[in-house]
């Protein structure tokens, strides 16, 4: 990528790939690609409500010059598929590829003559983001493990081929976990949040299943959960209404 | 459809009855079925028991009508699959006759109360026609709220069959299929009334050949895989019709996969060629396309090491055109195809001979064979076809008398065999000349017709190797039979082993009139004929000595006149002598498994002095051990091809998985022989199949048929008796591994004498015997039979019992017979190294256990990981 | 147009600084969907912990997008993992086919697949988004034992279907609690 590529490794250059990465991450411009549903759900995550501007990504870019990042957002047909890999070759590098929704994945339920199946076939995609079509938090999500990914990018060859002789992988964690609010006070605060979206949806008590992940934490019974619940089940909650 | 006015009508034509169905006018034959003739108008009635191949049996009663004869209604709905035609008939089905209709929802009402109702978890939920007629005439609720009758279940019935009895709605058509077309009857009618249920003897063999046809036309889930059992689901599978490629019988097959893996093969339907059933070993022997150890990538054999690495096809390709090259120049190379080739691979391995090797050096006989057996192929076998005056399956079914010589018809062609018993049911007389009343020879002359056992044909016994000399002296019985039009002898392949039996038959042909059937054991053999893979023949039934023959086919090849070699190469066995000895220099070997050959002896030494040998294989086997290029080719599944089957006739499949990156033998070839300068244009089995439609049959005159004297049977000297051998259905053939349920219904290996030849030896049955000859001994069980005296039975390949490999004599041999002393009990002989079956070392580890010699005793378990192609 | 209209605008969004932020503090603190919402599947689980697939194939056959894979195969008296005859022995979904639908819930005749509120799911790569049985089978609730074991609620399947809840609450399961995702499967 330039000059970095000539650059010795060593501790200097570890710090020098974190705040290069650093500014990567908290600036990433997204390209707006929508091309069908999921567009909807993209355009939101830009709105007020999920102001995706929290995390660096100021303005959807309508030039590919000056974009960093590409949201496929919908189902990429064979026509399209030139037209899409040209906006990611005019893209600059570095560069991030976001597949959105079941269709631009894997070409989701359309298994047909006129849709490519997955935009892996025209262009590197770095994150996969299922659902038909996913909610804005699964799109913030995505961004947000994208960002894990790009904190942990290699800055030259040399620190590149290291990485892959130790085998390192970027860990996904789910990003609720992950940007858990440490404090009591926070918590306090988050939880009585949840408590407000719950009757907003009528899912107090004990419907709506318990995850998986908040479920399997029944070895450690009334630690809290990011989602509020304890144990699992919400069985406390359920009987102190 | 317009109903024409009464006085326009036409008359009733001869044997027919006129009646009215769901109030249109139709003309019946005489005896039909009324559920027939109302399916044949497009008007369906339900029904489960009811089987066309099947005697008519009433059981399920779904099928009922309201029925009016002469002007008077009968009292109560009537079973339209029992019921025959008649004139003035009135009847009315379901679509228009609301009594029929509250009859069939009673019925169908009374036949849910029992059963189960778990089709979720039922092998027949999606394909079941239970399920489809509940649905379609059944009430939508259930009134019945009591507790349903239960059974333990599944119980095997036989170790490939389960039955739920739960689920049974008595429809007996697996009772009637196992009595009347398999003459199996494996299961039965038990108990009565509300317990009535299918069930099995209790000390019962569970033995049948045909038994997955049960599964297949039972309508309900009762009868399932061991196999497929909870596999996957009908909707989830694509189904391509497809070819069997285990036998000569050639039947249609449906193969049912999904996701790149066969999950169960069905029985396709030809009336022509096997109407609906198949034998058990083409249901289900299939796994060994997805055994582990199929060669995926080439290998070179490394010069370094000696040892087999994996190369690319290019590499591999160079290296063996390379050693292809040189050993041509040197002395030449023979080439075996082997007999489970489709006839467009044939007719490539046929052209790769004559262009690339310049040989007639070919021969696809991976078993014993003769000069007079090719003589007798070119002048009466090849070239015919149900369009060309061939016999065919209907023949043998009109036949009033068919003779069966050096073929046994349940083993090598199971539906030839099924042919000869509805045949025998009807009026044929099966006569066959062999040596003792095997279960199959027992169907077909004893059979069960409707009014009792009838005694239609006969077992014309005769010593092993006499078979010649008995066909020029017939009893009188059956040669007044053969004398009648229509009379059919067919010939199984082993009459190779037997000098004179084929020109005795050509013989017994122009004496009686009778036609004559040959019927080879392996798919490939007859379209390998065609396509030239005979030392004496080229494509087309052309002889190499036929010079307007060769100009034919140089000009079709593109060749320059006289390029092609004008002499008769060497048959099989003259390829390894000639190989062994040093005459010719390499091998090009197709699925030739050696221990098939009648001398697998002669065959590992030639593949050890062969300078070079190239193997097409796909699993590994003793040539590829010892060759240098393997070369990897697909399986039948992933291929499309034709075979023909014994009557000739062309039976095309197309690929049943796509994709999978395995190549045909055509295609190996082809590029094969592009790496030796040599365009064989065999890209694509349709491109040879172009080709070979071109190039059309012969139409020359055809060579006279043999006429070598009958040789009289050997004479059992002291101690000695005559081997007779044939193989198995179901035996140790490497297309039949990794199946062990399939293998459960093989037949016990055992020794077969007679009861007089048993006292002479001292032999009891359930004792074991051993069979001795130059090549080593064979020890099994021995069972005493009705057969001639001085004979001793033995199946050619199955479990220890292998008479090529370890016996080296075949049919007709004298061979050495003695008594085992029973070994004391926990003495058993440990089974040898699986990883080395072959291991001579007998004597040492076996010594004492048996003062005789049983190298083989402890050898029973059929568990070798290397078994012939059989 | 006034004097102070240009001021006005200004006014507008002072006095929006004490309102309250219609922003979603999505990720620090997590979005909790409707209970009727369509994330990730669960494969249930009988009380005693055996599994309630029965590998039939029902869901794979209802899926519009084709991304269920489903092999069945037999329970034998050493190995249960279901109670009757048949279990789910291989069980995959490819969460870059599925979406969400729920017609796969809708054919289940076990109930034995559910869908749960999870739905932070994306990936770097699509091996990881088919997810096995390994992913999708239910945690073991208190009482549950890890599959195989003999059917401890009944003799036979029928017990576990038409009576399972009662049994399950004779084994000591509290009164309205049970593996599945609602309360009405406790009744």
């Amino acid at each position: 990528m330039g000059l970095e590529e000539s650059l010795p490794n060593g501790i200097l250059l570890a710090n020098v790939e974190k705040l290069v990465n650093w500014t990567r991450k908290t600036s990433m411009w997204p390209a707006t690609f929508g091309l069908a549903c999921c567009a909807i759900e993209m355009m939101t995550v830009g709105g007020s409500r999920y102001d995706v501007a929290r995390f660096g990504m100021e303005r959807f870019s309508a030039s590919p010059r000056q974009a960093d990042l590409m949201i496929v957002a919908g189902r990429v047909t064979n026509k399209m598929a030139p037209v899409l890999r040209q906006i990611y070759d005019q893209m600059p590098e570095p560069r991030w590829v976001l597949a959105m929704g079941v269709c631009a994945s894997s070409g989701g339920m359309f298994n047909n003559y006129a849709v490519v199946q997955g935009v892996d076939h025209v262009v590197p995609v770095d994150m996969y983001l299922p659902g038909c079509p996913p909610r804005p938090e699964m799109l913030l999500d995505a961004i947000l493990k994208l960002h894990a990914k790009v904190m942990d990018e290699p800055i030259n060859a040399k620190r590149a081929q290291l990485q892959a002789e130790r085998g390192d992988r970027t860990e996904l964690e789910a990003s609720s976990e992950k940007y858990a609010p440490a404090g009591r006070g926070q918590r306090k605060r988050a939880e009585r949040q949840q408590q407000a979206q719950r009757r907003e949806m009528g899912a107090e008590g004990r419907l709506g299943a318990p995850g998986i992940e908040s479920a399997g934490k029944n070895d450690s019974p009334g630690e809290d959960t990011a989602d509020g619940r304890q144990s699992g089940t919400g069985h406390e909650l359920g009987a102190g209404r | 459809m317009t109903v024409a006015p009464e006085t326009d009508t036409p008359p009733v034509p001869e044997g027919y009855v006129r009646l009215t169905v769901d109030g249109r006018r139709i003309d019946a034959p005489k005896g039909e079925l009324i559920i027939r003739t109302a399916e044949r108008m497009g008007v369906v009635i339900p029904r489960f028991c009811d089987h066309p191949l099947l005697d008519p049996a009433g059981a399920c009663r779904q099928c009922l009508v309201e029925v009016e004869v002469n002007g008077k209604a009968m009292p109560k709905p009537q079973a339209s699959c029992t019921m025959t035609v008649a004139d003035g008939m009135v009847v009315r089905t379901q679509h228009t006759s609301p009594a029929a209709d509250k009859a069939q929802q009673g019925i169908m009402e009374l036949l849910l109360i029992n059963h189960p109702l778990d089709c979720p978890i039922c092998d027949k939920g999606g394909e079941c026609p239970l399920q489809n007629q509940a649905l379609k005439h059944g009430r939508s609720e259930s009134r019945f709220r009591d507790t349903k009758r239960t059974f333990a279940k599944p119980i095997p019935i036989t170790s490939q069959v389960l039955l739920d009895r739960e689920r049974c709605v008595l429809c007996q058509r697996c009772t009637r299929f196992a009595k009347q077309v398999a003459g199996d009857p494996f299961i039965e009618m038990l108990e009565r009334g509300a317990l009535q249920q299918v069930g099995t003897a209790e000390h019962h063999s569970g033995q049948s050949y045909f038994s997955g046809n049960t599964i297949q036309i039972c309508p309900v889930g009762a009868l399932t895989s061991t196999a497929y059992r909870f596999r996957s689901r009908p909707f989830d599978l694509v189904s391509t019709p497809g070819v069997c490629e285990h036998c000569a019988s050639g039947c249609s097959q449906r193969t049912d996969w999904r996701r790149g893996k066969v999950m169960r093969r069905l029985a396709g339907e030809d009336p022509e060629v096997n109407e609906e059933w198949n034998c058990d070993k083409g249901r289900f022997a299939f796994r060994y396309a997805t055994a582990t150890d199929r060669f995926t990538r080439p290998l070179v054999r490394d010069r370094s090491s000696g040892e087999l690495r994996e190369a690319s096809w290019t590499e591999a390709l160079r290296t063996a055109a390379d050693g292809l090259v040189t050993a041509r120049d040197a002395r030449g190379v023979g080439v075996l195809p082997g007999g489970r080739v489709t006839m467009e691979d044939a007719y490539a391995y046929s052209k790769f001979a004559r262009m690339a090797l310049g040989t007639n050096d070919i021969d696809h006989r991976a078993r014993v064979h003769s000069d007079e057996e090719l003589e007798f192929l070119s002048s009466t076998v090849v070239g015919t076809a149900p369009d060309a005056g061939g016999v065919t399956y209907a023949d043998l079914e009109n036949a009033p008398a068919v003779l069966c010589a050096a073929f046994e018809p349940e083993e090598e062609s199971p539906i030839v065999f099924l042919r000869l018993r509805k045949a025998a049911r009807k009026h044929t007389r099966v006569f066959h000349l062999g040596q003792w009343n095997s279960p199959g020879v027992e169907k077909t002359v004893a059979v069960a017709g409707a009014g009792g056992p009838l005694h239609s044909g006969d077992l014309l016994p005769c010593p092993p190797g006499g078979e010649a000399a008995a066909l020029d002296e017939l009893p009188a019985e059956a040669d007044e039979a053969l004398r009648q039009p229509g009379a059919v002898l067919v010939l199984g392949e082993r009459a190779a082993h037997v000098t004179g039996l084929h020109s005795a038959a050509v013989r017994l042909a122009r004496r009686t009139g009778a036609r004559i059937a040959w019927v080879p054991r392996r798919a490939g053999e007859r379209g390998a004929i065609e396509a030239g893979t005979t030392p004496t023949l080229l494509p087309g039934g052309r002889m190499v000595t036929d010079s307007r023959a060769r100009a034919d086919i140089e000009r079709a090849w593109g060749l320059k006149p006289t390029m092609l070699p004008d002499t008769p190469g060497r048959d099989t066995g003259g390829i390894l002598a000639a190989t062994a000895s040093g005459e010719l220099s390499g091998l090009l070997v197709g699925g030739v498994d050696p221990d098939d050959l009648p001398d697998p002896a002669l065959a590992r030494r030639a593949l050890e002095r062969a300078d070079f040998v190239v193997s097409l294989e796909m699993r590994p086997t003793v040539a590829t051990e010892r060759a240098d290029v393997v070369l990897p080719i697909a399986p039948t599944v992933e291929k499309s091809g034709t075979f023909l089957n014994w009557e000739g006739r062309a039976r095309e499949f197309a690929v049943t998985i796509e994709s999978t990156g395995s190549l045909p033998d055509c295609r190996v070839l082809d590029t094969l022989a592009v790496e030796m300068d040599v365009d064989l244009f065999t890209q694509t089995p349709a491109a040879v199949a172009g080709e070979l439609e071109r190039l059309g049959s012969h139409d020359g005159r055809r060579p006279q048929p043999p006429d070598v004297p009958a040789s009289p049977a050997a004479e059992p000297g002291p101690g000695q008796v005559l081997l007779a051998t044939w193989h198995q259905l179901l035996d140790n053939g490497s297309l039949q591994d990794s199946e062990p349920h399939l293998a459960g219904t093989a037949r016990p290996t055992a020794a077969r004498l007679s009861a007089r030849t048993a006292q002479e030896f001292g032999v009891r049955t359930g004792q074991h015997v051993t069979v001795g000859a130059a090549g080593g001994t064979v020890t099994v069980e021995a069972e005493v039979v009705d057969m001639p005296d001085r004979t001793v039975w033995l199946p050619t390949n199955s479990g220890p019992s292998k008479v090529d490999r370890e016996l080296g004599v075949g049919h007709g041999a004298l061979v050495d017979l003695a008594a085992d002393v029973p070994a004391p009990p926990g003495a058993a002989p440990a089974s040898p190294d699986p990883s080395r079956p072959d291991n001579p070392a007998g004597p040492a580890v076996q010594e004492g256990t048996a003062p005789t010699g049983s190298r083989r005793a402890g050898d029973s378990g059929g568990s070798h990981s290397e078994g012939s192609r059989a | 147009m006034g004097m102070f209209d240009p001021l006005k605008g200004f006014g507008v969004t002072f006095s929006t600084m004490f309102k309250k932020v219609v922003t979603e503090e999505y990720p620090e603190v997590k979005k909790i969907p409707a209970p009727r919402f369509h994330g990730k599947h669960q494969l249930n689980r009988h009380p005693d912990g055996l599994e309630k697939c029965v590998g039939c194939e029902l869901c794979a056959w209802a899926c519009p997008a084709d991304a269920i894979f489903v092999e069945g195969a037999d329970n034998t008296t050493e190995l249960r993992y279901s109670p009757g005859e048949r279990y789910g022995a291989d069980y995959q979904i490819n969460y870059l086919r599925c979406i969400g639908c729920g017609l796969c819930i809708e054919a289940c005749p076990t109930r034995a697949l559910t869908m749960t509120n999870v739905y932070e799911t994306a990936d770097d790569n699509r091996q990881d988004l088919i997810f096995t049985k390994e992913d999708l089978v239910a945690p073991l609730l208190p009482g549950m034992e890890q599959p195989p074991h003999p059917m401890r609620l009944g003799d036979d399947e029928q017990d576990y279907y038409v009576q399972g809840p009662r049994l399950a609450r004779e084994q000591g399961v509290p009164e309205d609690e049970t593996v599945e995702t609602g309360p009405e499967e406790a009744r």
